[in-house]
């Protein structure tokens, strides 16, 4: 009798293996998805004025084109533009970390995406432009004290692209906790 | 108690099928590894997300540069090897921070830090979709490894599911010289 017990649980332990191992596979690919779903940016909200997100409201303040000669009477070598975005979000409510990880670029709707100029190059361009004002924090540092409710934060991102894609460029933001939902605004600059 | 013919007989199959699965699998690092592309120094040379044209592929015993206003000469008991590209980024801004050279013997060599502060270093640039960019890769290695050379590049070293690009270099497009000027647009 109690090795008819012994025998029955035997066969089910080396039955119920390829169960366990499915299941451990199908947990951790679920994890891995959830980290790289966390890493995209596919539910845009796209917006031409205001858009909430992340405990905020964000909109397109300013954009700048620089390198045709026309703002600034910059010209950069051949097909190279800078675009200077600025955003404002007012907080609706205590953000806290809500905004860890905040991504700015912009895309071009073929699938191109350009991502902003880091913190050392981005300071130095703002000094050069406007040498009597402290340059604007992007978002990543803005993300570090973020503004308290009711309250406004400017961030500005600079970016690096050809003249070609100038014309259908959108600027889109996301935050970790919130990807791959994400905002966007278009550009309109021609 | 399990009598031990069905458990021998149920075991042995098991561990047979197990160890089939083990022979044939590909190794993790295998799985995991770069997405490789290859082609030679007289084609570009395509990924999915970034490209490169080799232009030249210089030999020198010394190499010279002005670095802050300094004048700056590096010497080597090898061989310089600088490499002018062009490269392109197709999806995303990206750098292309890894670059090696594997020599006649098989083995690789980094680039140098000796000359990590040359004008023009192509990993120290960030590439932009659309905006193709030039510059050089500077190695130094002895000098009977520059035989068949192979410049392998990536956007990090030893990179996992993303694309790696190999080069072949021609032999006779190695042209030797004693000094090498690096200037600010390269060589």
């Amino acid at each position: 009798m109690v090795f008819d017990r012994e025998r029955k649980m035997w066969w089910l332990s080396l039955a119920s293996l390829p169960a366990l191992v499915a299941a451990a596979v199908v947990i951790n690919a679920w994890r891995n998805i959830e980290n790289y779903r966390h890493r995209i940016e596919t539910d845009i909200t796209q917006g031409p004025d205001h858009l909430d997100y992340a405990g905020a409201t964000w909109r397109l303040e300013n954009v700048r084109l620089l390198g045709d000669g026309r703002d600034a009477k910059l010209r950069l070598p051949g097909q190279m533009r800078l675009v200077i975005v600025r955003l404002v979000a007012t907080a609706t409510r205590d953000i806290g970390d809500a905004w860890g990880q905040c991504e700015v670029s912009l895309t071009d709707g073929t699938g191109r995406r350009w991502l902003p100029l880091d913190v050392s190059l981005s300071n130095d361009i703002s000094r050069d432009l406007d040498p009597g004002r402290e340059p604007v924090s992007g978002c990543g540092i803005t993300s570090l004290k973020p503004p308290p409710k009711d309250h406004a934060a400017l961030i500005e991102e600079k970016f690096v692209v050809p003249a070609e894609a100038v014309p259908v460029l959108s600027v889109k933001l996301s935050t970790a906790a919130l990807r791959p939902k994400a905002i966007g605004f278009a550009l309109d600059l021609n | 108690m399990t009598r031990p013919a069905p458990m021998v007989l149920t075991i042995v199959p098991v561990a047979a099928l197990l160890a089939a699965l083990q022979a044939t699998t590909p190794p993790y690092a295998m799985l995991t590894g770069p997405i490789r592309t290859t082609g030679h120094q007289t084609e570009t040379v395509l990924s999915t997300t970034f490209g490169v044209k080799v232009h030249r592929v210089l030999k020198a015993g010394t190499i010279a540069y002005t670095r802050f206003g300094r004048a700056v000469q590096l010497q080597t008991s090898g061989v310089w090897i600088v490499v002018s590209a062009e490269l392109r980024a197709f999806q995303e801004t990206m750098p292309v921070r890894a670059a090696t050279l594997i020599g006649a013997s098989g083995r690789s060599y980094r680039q140098s830090r000796r000359a990590g502060e040359a004008p023009g270093i192509l990993s120290a640039k960030v590439v932009q979709p659309g905006l193709p960019t030039t510059g050089i890769f500077v190695f130094e290695l002895p000098d009977d490894e520059t035989l068949g050379m192979k410049l392998v590049l990536s956007e990090q070293y030893d990179p996992q599911l993303k694309d790696e690009i190999g080069v072949f270099l021609e032999d006779d497009g190695t042209a030797s010289r004693d000094r090498l000027e690096i200037g600010k647009d390269g060589v």
